[in-house]
């Protein structure tokens, strides 16, 4: 009861703020919820299947490139947007089948080098515009309707959190998805109790793709242009720091943590574009920031904030990292 | 020398020590009995400051070596040098007295500690644990995977150090026969308690003991 | 040929960079289980170092000294963070690192801007066998030639280095014998920032190094570390080579583009043929 009243407050609260947020505050609100939905992902692939992306940039940006691609091509922005989560998640199909066969920090360097490679092909290729990139992508719409303030952005970006989150809350309630919490400690013991960890594996690292392509979508949209420059290694750590720090293979935890860290570097950002203060400001604050955020996390709270706060942790969520 | 007292040893919230009280008196021989998974090895680990106790104290009175269970050599690395890295503590680098007591050590010195045979591996954590000088030699599972003349023959230098230098052993065996021979009193450990220790030649004759570390397939 | 011959020295001494930055990746992981990400940003600081301190007017010697030695100090405090809390698991300690790689980013803009710096090395050129080299790319592979040769002095003769690859052998037997593995694998950590820092030191007079730098070293040293499987220096030091040859040879030849997407595609190709010789539970337990 207590947790209904709480959803429906946090969803009331949600629909509210588009409509009282300024441009700015509106596009940190837009930011945060396309970073938690990439974030969800992210920690359902840690969480769950106990890997870590160090590319999950690489997805993300899949998307964002495939709905700007279609869109400037004619395609309707609607379909554009569904695509770029069909493709990021097709893509990560195709690449996990050999990619997947490596655990521990061979895949994260594996997912690491798939991004750079992505955004070096992305900055030669001509079709994606080189190191420009593509720009005037048109507005998102859907038939007449036309997404064309901010808030609309706003409203879409929080929409699809929702989904995401629906989709994942789903995945993990199910059958499989408790055979897979299973795959996180142990592979082998979840490989000798039936469980098709291969699939499991693939499964989950595809739909981690499609959540961040789907942002990516939104992404492209709402800002107009999309270049390599928009999807630096950095933006796949941020995900990571947002996914420890609200706790690995929680959803809700992926939210608060996107939050806490997006209102954490925004918070020192404005402290750094105060007068006096030195013009690399920002740039320092949030690598810190991202840094020490990530550092203290790691060792002193391994289950994320989340769950050290809420204190409802299951005893075999202990040493998620743990391999 | 070795002075344990209401020890309480755990792995997260399983207990593998249970208020354990034992002593191993200087120039002493002891043997602790016990099936696997009984604690004995946690004991031992203890014993060596590998694990820190929950509660209870651990008393060493003197240098103390611990040959592992499974002899746990650095397979990599030469037998000399396996050797010589037993000194790391005392600062002894030179292997020759152990060569001398051991002279088969001196043949095998440039051998591979990884491919060597199981008898010779244990000659080899044998020699490693001299090297740190010990005036205390916690020896787990000294017969375990080994045929029974090289039992013998290391169980005989065990005998030997003891009897002429006066070290002071605390044996940890399956094999009750051979603790019994060599020791003068004993400990049985089950469950990560003490359920039985006196005179060996007592506890032989304990028909719980007899039957459950003499009889059957025991050798 | 000429051409030829210059662009497969060049290649080796890219590759000597390389490969002093991964022979640190390797004493990294195999004393203590941990890939350090940071292993690039040694490069970076003791590069950077130089080219402050010669600025500063310092000589040449001590100036690439002192950036090593601190470069060392880097190492260590790295590997404080990453191994210095009891039962950090090595993937935790991946993300630790990964975290100091970061930190280092702002410490670096604050110190030394966002700018790429650079710093004089020896000047002028020889030429061999018709081939022009630079005087500094022969450097590079000296250096390189002697770190390797001290590296293999220092853990198959010396007694520390015994102790090391002892950790590295069997760690649980390496504290029944009383070597303390943690402060053991610290040492790992100073010296594999050490060799980051010389690596650094030589390529910063070849290329210029911003605070950014690092991932383009990291992922080339950890794809040359792979190839030894991070656990073997001397294949380590050959798929440097072989990676630095390759590149540079692309680059000469006109294909030099593609050279990132290349040696990362060949790194994942390793690596995926490695894991699928390797059964599940084996790799479970390292």
């Amino acid at each position: 009861m207590i947790r209904l009243v709480a959803g429906l407050l946090v969803a009331a609260v949600t629909l509210a703020l588009p409509a009282v947020l300024d441009d700015s505050a509106l596009a940190v609100y837009i930011l945060l919820g396309l970073a938690a939905m990439v974030t969800v992902g992210v920690s359902l692939l840690m969480g769950y299947a106990g890997q870590v992306s160090l590319g999950q940039g690489a997805f993300y940006a899949v998307g964002a490139y495939t709905a700007a691609l279609l869109s400037l091509h004619g395609v309707p922005p609607l379909a554009g947007l569904i695509a770029a989560p069909v493709v990021a998640a097709a893509s990560a199909l195709v690449i996990g089948v050999p990619l997947l066969r490596l655990r521990g920090h061979h895949l994260a360097f594996a997912t690491l080098a798939m991004q750079l490679i992505l955004l070096s092909l992305a900055g030669q290729l001509e079709v994606t515009g080189g190191d420009i990139g593509l720009q005037a992508i048109p507005q998102f719409s859907v038939g007449s309707f036309e997404a064309g303030g901010a808030s609309a952005y706003a409203y879409l970006t929080w929409i699809g959190l929702a989904l995401v989150m629906l989709v994942t809350r789903n995945v993990i309630t199910s059958r499989p998805g408790r055979a897979l919490r299973a795959l996180a400690t142990s592979e082998t013991a979840a490989a000798s109790s039936g469980i098709p960890v291969g699939r499991y594996k693939l499964v989950v690292f595809a739909l981690s793709a499609a959540f961040a392509g789907l942002a990516g979508g939104i992404y492209c949209f709402y800002t107009g242009y999309v270049a390599p420059g928009s999807f630096p290694v950095l933006i796949s750590i941020q995900y990571i720091v947002m996914a420890v720090v609200g706790g690995l293979g929680t959803i809700w935890g992926a939210v608060v943590g996107a939050t806490a860290i997006t209102l954490l570097v925004q918070g020192l950002n404005s402290l750094a574009a105060l007068p006096g203060m030195p013009s690399y400001a920002p740039g320092v604050l949030s690598y810190a920031v991202y840094a020490l955020v990530l550092i203290l996390v790691v060792l002193f709270l391994p289950r994320g904030l989340l769950p050290a706060v809420s204190g409802r942790v299951n005893r075999d969520r202990r040493g998620m990292i743990h391999r | 020398m070795i002075d344990v007292k209401d020890l309480v040893v755990s792995y997260g919230t399983a207990t593998a020590l249970d208020h354990v009280t034992l002593t191993v008196g200087r120039g002493e021989m002891v043997a602790l009995l016990g099936p696997n998974g009984a604690g004995k090895s946690t004991l031992a680990n203890t014993l060596a400051g590998l694990l820190r106790p929950a509660a209870g104290t651990v008393g060493i009175g003197g240098r103390l070596a611990l040959i592992p269970e499974g002899r746990q050599l650095f397979p990599d690395l030469s037998v000399a040098d396996n050797l010589a890295l037993g000194g790391w503590r005392s600062g002894l680098r030179d292997p020759s007295s152990v060569y001398g007591l051991l002279p088969r050590l001196a043949e095998l010195a440039g051998r591979q500690a990884g491919v060597l045979s199981g008898g010779e591996q244990q000659m080899v954590a044998f020699g490693r644990a001299l090297m740190s000088r010990p005036e205390v030699l916690v020896v787990d599972e000294l017969s375990l995977g080994l045929a029974p003349n090289v039992t013998a023959d290391l169980a005989g230098h065990l005998a030997e150090l003891n009897r002429e230098q006066g070290l002071t052993v605390l044996l940890i065996e399956q094999n009750a026969r051979l603790a019994f021979d060599l020791c003068g009193r004993a400990y049985v450990l089950e469950s990560g308690r003490v359920v039985a220790e006196g005179e060996c030649a007592e506890l032989a004759g304990d028909p719980r003991v007899a039957s459950a570390y003499l009889g059957g397939a025991i050798t | 040929m000429s051409a030829f011959l210059t662009y497969l020295l060049n290649g080796l001494a890219v590759g000597c960079a390389v490969a002093l930055i991964a022979s640190g990746l390797v004493v990294i992981h195999r004393v203590t289980g941990v890939v350090n990400f940071a292993q690039g940003t040694f490069a970076v600081v003791a590069g950077l170092c130089t080219s402050s301190l010669l600025g500063l007017g310092f000589p040449h010697g001590l100036s690439e000294l002192a950036a090593v030695l601190v470069a060392a100090l880097a190492g260590l405090l790295t590997g404080l963070a990453a191994i210095g809390r009891r039962g950090t698991t090595p993937l935790s300690s991946l993300i630790v690192t990964l975290g100091v790689g970061v930190l280092a980013y702002a410490v670096e803009i604050v110190l030394w801007g966002d700018q790429p710096r650079s710093a004089p090395g020896l000047a002028g050129s020889v030429t061999l066998a018709g081939a022009r080299v630079q005087t500094q790319h022969l450097l590079v592979i000296g250096v390189t030639a002697a770190a390797f040769a001290l590296l293999a002095l220092f853990f198959g003769r010396t007694y520390l280095g015994k102790a090391l690859t002892a950790c590295a052998s069997n760690p649980y037997a390496a504290r029944v014998v009383g070597i303390d593995t943690r402060l053991m694998g610290l040492l790992a950590f100073a010296l594999g920032g050490l060799l980051g820092g010389i690596a650094g030191v030589l390529v910063t007079p070849l290329r210029p190094i911003s605070f950014d730098t690092d991932v383009t070293l990291i992922v080339n040293a950890f794809a040359a570390a792979v190839f030894g499987a991070l656990t073997r220096p001397v294949i380590t030091l050959a798929g440097a080579l072989l990676l630095g040859v390759a590149e540079t040879m692309a680059a000469g030849y006109g294909y030099g583009s593609h050279q990132l997407e290349v040696a990362l595609g060949l790194m994942i190709v390793v690596m995926i043929v490695q894991a699928s010789r390797r059964s599940a539970i084996s790799q479970e337990q390292t």
